[in-house]
């Protein structure tokens, strides 16, 4: 166990420290930091300036030593915007974005697999085909157009709701719907994939043959074999549970950290971006190296190493 | 007589002091605005932030200058903080300061925070109690690049003393840079950024409150020399999202959404209890040429592309006739500078042909580096443009770019590129000698140079002789324009702020938004 999760921490490692490297470099030689920041018509001194008090001048390696130098020291930069503390700045638009990602992982979860073992449960009947063609819309409708669509509907048209902002809970609502509905359709697609499978298997007959109630098959022997390819997917949504919701936070004019995100991009505010993408690689590491886990604690084959066959 | 219980009795000075509180409710109106940004720099000192959203969110609400502009007019100069102004000679202005004017702080402003708003301490970088960001100096260097010094003669009288003769002292006083800020104020922050953040000065509303990238609200300052705020609070709201803010605006959640594009104006008026207002702001659009790319050396082939260019017809197909195209770059607020008889080189695809046989083009590729929609209708107008030029016989291809810092990378040959240019102050040295000029962005990116323009750059700052400056201006602008073209202008720029139709108030023709006593609600 101890060499498996010491493998694991080493992948995880290199993980961030080539998320680092890449966005460093990246973002380095697509765009000077101090011409975007101070603009087109900004006086060439006061550039010269900002590059020189912000370390721009120096070389590329220099800035990169210097920059992974400050990490491991638990120095994350300062954003080159207005001087704050980058890791500050982050921290305090997490709390924005968990207010929305966690609430529609709950949907997501809650409306998914529910409809996808139920509509694989009822194979070819006309709820299968209804569940699956709103799953299938639901999958490849864009967030941006399902945002605006429902705020079509329930804040220009019924005013039930607002339209953007943070004020209050209700302003959460549609975020968190267009968000979880684009989620529950894709669980819900896995889900019904993966009960369809199990339930042919020779098992769930030899169960059902036993005289086994058939909600204890579903619920004893099919739902916990059909669980690893859902639980790879539920791993990917809590990994993205920090940068998941970039899209629906410009949408819907939410200030979380996907927001923060494009802002410093387009900046190229350095210690800003890198701040998030290391945070964000974090949250994907961490939820990938609880899935590996969880694998072990779903199907002892995976913990004892023991190949099944069927 | 009715028995007072001890409950009664001991509510009653909570009532009493209750009453005159209820009794002076503020019933003024709190508005939302959408807004695409709030600011670029996440600060609202004017020396950092220069850009047109800054000037936006706090230019008449925040900050105010000791000469004004009339917001509801036609932008001329007028008292602000200073009530009169006069030459003593080329080189001094005297003005006399607005007495009972109360900062957001409460103190009144002196000629001591008039010197120290153009001091060194504050502006050009010098021993303080605050570090100025590096940028800060430079910028107001280019804004004041010869003051000497401002001096108080009085308490309520200062003068501006200019190290060379310069006609330009009024305008630059009246530029977005030149405000007045408090000297407590600015001393007591903790730190620049502090300060920078909510700077005390003299506006109708104050800063309440900055998210960075998030929103902007202001309050009411009650004790504003010009009388009480008609709003109670304003708040700007960052909502990226063309779409986000009709539809903000629409279902009620903002008053007011900013940077409507013109292919959505009907949209919005479509419905009657909303309506667009705004129009042509003191900014042009140009396209700029790389002169040392090995075609575009030759100015004719540079003339043949301005010659290719229908103005009119991108006016009317991408801006719905809202904007128009200028008499070159200038402006008419310029006063007697302004050249009434001037204008863009003319639409005629022969003369451009000719100029291309004449320079023996041959049809090789210019670059056009682009931005995506920068500024509003930028992609259009470039896949317009493109096939203009195609049609005199140009070959221009558009390479996408990400910021500016790739539009003048010079691993690489320019070609074109697009720009715009405003006028802080009302004369031509604002706009043509501080953009083009030898310390101007196109001359300090490597773009483009000329000896005579640059000459005459000298003598258009320093001259004080009022024809000899027309005689100068009108060559500079032959030479930018017409013989050795540095840009073209394409169009007037123009700012629409969709609003609902119930609320009295009006757009000024500029960024700004005016809300103070008289054009809100009046």
């Amino acid at each position: 166990m101890a060499r498996f999760l010491a493998g694991r921490l080493l992948r995880a490692f290199i993980t961030l420290f080539l998320v680092v490297t890449f966005a460093f470099v990246v973002l380095r030689l697509s765009g000077d930091p101090a011409q975007i920041i101070m603009g087109a018509d900004a006086p060439h001194e006061a550039v010269a300036a900002f590059r020189q008090a912000w370390g721009l001048d120096k070389s590329l390696w220099e800035q990169y030593l210097g920059y992974v130098g400050s990490i491991f020291t638990g120095d994350l930069g300062r954003s080159m915007r207005d001087g704050r503390p980058a890791a500050a700045l982050v921290a305090e638009r997490i709390p924005a974005t968990l207010a929305l990602t966690i609430p529609a992982l709950f949907l997501k979860l809650g409306l998914g697999i529910p409809a996808g073992i139920y509509a694989a449960l009822h194979r070819n009947s006309a709820i299968d085909r209804v569940v699956m063609l709103v799953a299938v819309a639901g999958f490849t409708i864009p967030s941006f157009v399902l945002g605006l669509l429902l705020v079509l509907v329930f804040a220009v048209q019924l005013g039930w709701l607002p339209s953007g902002g943070q004020e209050s809970w209700r302003h959460a609502i549609l975020p968190v719907i267009t968000l979880g509905i684009g989620g529950a359709a894709v669980l819900a697609r896995f889900t019904r994939s993966a009960m369809l499978e199990v339930l042919g298997q020779p098992y769930i007959r030899t169960a059902s043959a036993k005289g086994v109630p058939w909600r204890r098959v579903v619920s004893g022997h099919a739902a916990p074999n059909a669980a690893i390819p859902t639980v790879t997917i539920i791993g990917f949504m809590f990994g993205s549970l920090i940068a998941g919701a970039v899209v629906v936070e410009s949408v819907f004019s939410w200030p979380g950290v996907g927001r923060l995100m494009v802002v410093a991009v387009a900046n190229r505010d350095l210690a800003v971006v890198q701040c998030v993408l290391l945070l964000v690689s974090f949250t994907m590491v961490a939820a990938n190296f609880t899935v590996d886990l969880l694998y072990g604690l779903i199907d002892p084959r995976l913990r004892t190493g023991a190949q099944g066959g069927h | 007589m009715p028995m007072l219980s001890r409950r009664t009795m001991l509510a009653t000075p909570a009532i009493a002091l209750a009453t005159p509180a209820f009794a002076q409710a503020d019933n003024r109106p709190s508005i939302t605005i959408a807004v695409q940004k709030v600011v670029n720099t996440n600060t609202l000192e004017v020396l950092r932030e220069q850009s047109n959203v800054g000037e936006r969110a706090f230019k008449t609400s925040i900050w105010e200058g000791l000469i004004d502009r009339d917001w509801r007019g036609q932008l001329q100069a007028v008292p602000g903080l200073a009530t009169a102004w006069r030459r003593i000679s080329d080189r001094v202005v005297e003005l006399d300061l607005r007495e009972g004017v109360r900062f957001h702080n409460g103190d009144e402003m002196t000629a001591e925070d008039v010197v120290f708003t153009f001091g060194p301490e504050r502006m050009f970088g010098g021993a303080g109690t605050k570090e100025l960001p590096p940028e800060i100096p430079a910028i107001a260097r280019r804004i004041w690049p010869s003051l000497e010094k401002v001096e108080a003669v009085g308490r309520y009288k200062v003068r501006f003393i200019n190290g060379t003769p310069d006609v330009t002292i009024e305008g630059r006083i009246s530029r977005l840079g030149s405000e007045i800020i408090s000297r407590r104020g600015y001393e007591q922050a903790a730190s620049w950024l502090d300060w920078a953040r909510a700077p005390v000065t003299t506006g109708a509303y104050k800063v309440a409150e900055l998210r960075p990238d998030v929103s902007l609200t202001l309050v009411a300052h009650d004790q504003y020399w010009g009388g009480r705020p008609p709003l109670k609070q304003i708040r700007f709201v960052e909502v990226p999202e063309v779409s986000s803010r009709i539809n903000g605006l629409l279902s009620g959640q903002y008053q007011f959404a900013c940077d409507i594009p013109p292919d959505q104006i009907a949209a919005v008026e479509r419905n009657r209890a909303f309506e667009v207002q705004g129009g042509t702001i003191l900014n042009h659009r140009l396209t700029c040429f790389y002169k040392n790319h090995p075609v575009l050396a030759d100015a004719r082939v540079r003339r043949a592309m301005t010659h290719s260019i229908d103005r009119n017809a991108i006016v009317e197909a991408l801006w719905a006739g809202r904007t128009v195209v200028p008499k070159g770059l200038q402006w008419e607020y310029y006063g007697d500078m302004f050249l009434s008889d001037w204008s863009v080189p003319a639409f005629d695809l022969a003369e451009a042909r000719r100029l291309l046989r004449e320079a023996n083009y041959r049809g090789e590729p210019i670059p056009y580096r682009l931005l995506n929609n920068y500024y509003t209708n930028q992609t259009p107008t470039a896949q317009v443009l493109v096939e203009m030029w195609r049609a005199a016989g140009l070959n221009v291809q558009i390479e996408m770019k990400e910021n500016w810092s790739q539009i003048f990378d010079n691993s690489s040959v320019r070609g074109v590129r697009d720009w715009s240019n405003s006028a802080p102050f009302n004369d031509p040295v604002s706009s043509l000698v501080n953009q083009h000029g030898p310390a101007g962005e196109q001359q300090q990116v490597g773009e483009w140079t000329n000896a005579e323009f640059n000459t005459l750059s000298g003598v258009l700052t320093t001259s004080t002789d009022h024809e000899q400056r027309r005689r100068t201006f009108r060559r500079m602008l032959e030479i930018a324009e017409r013989e050795d073209p540095a840009y073209t202008v394409l169009h007037q720029n123009a700012t629409f702020t969709a609003k609902r139709r119930d609320i009295a108030w009006k757009a000024a023709p500029a960024f700004a938004m005016d809300f103070r006593p008289g054009n809100y609600g009046a």
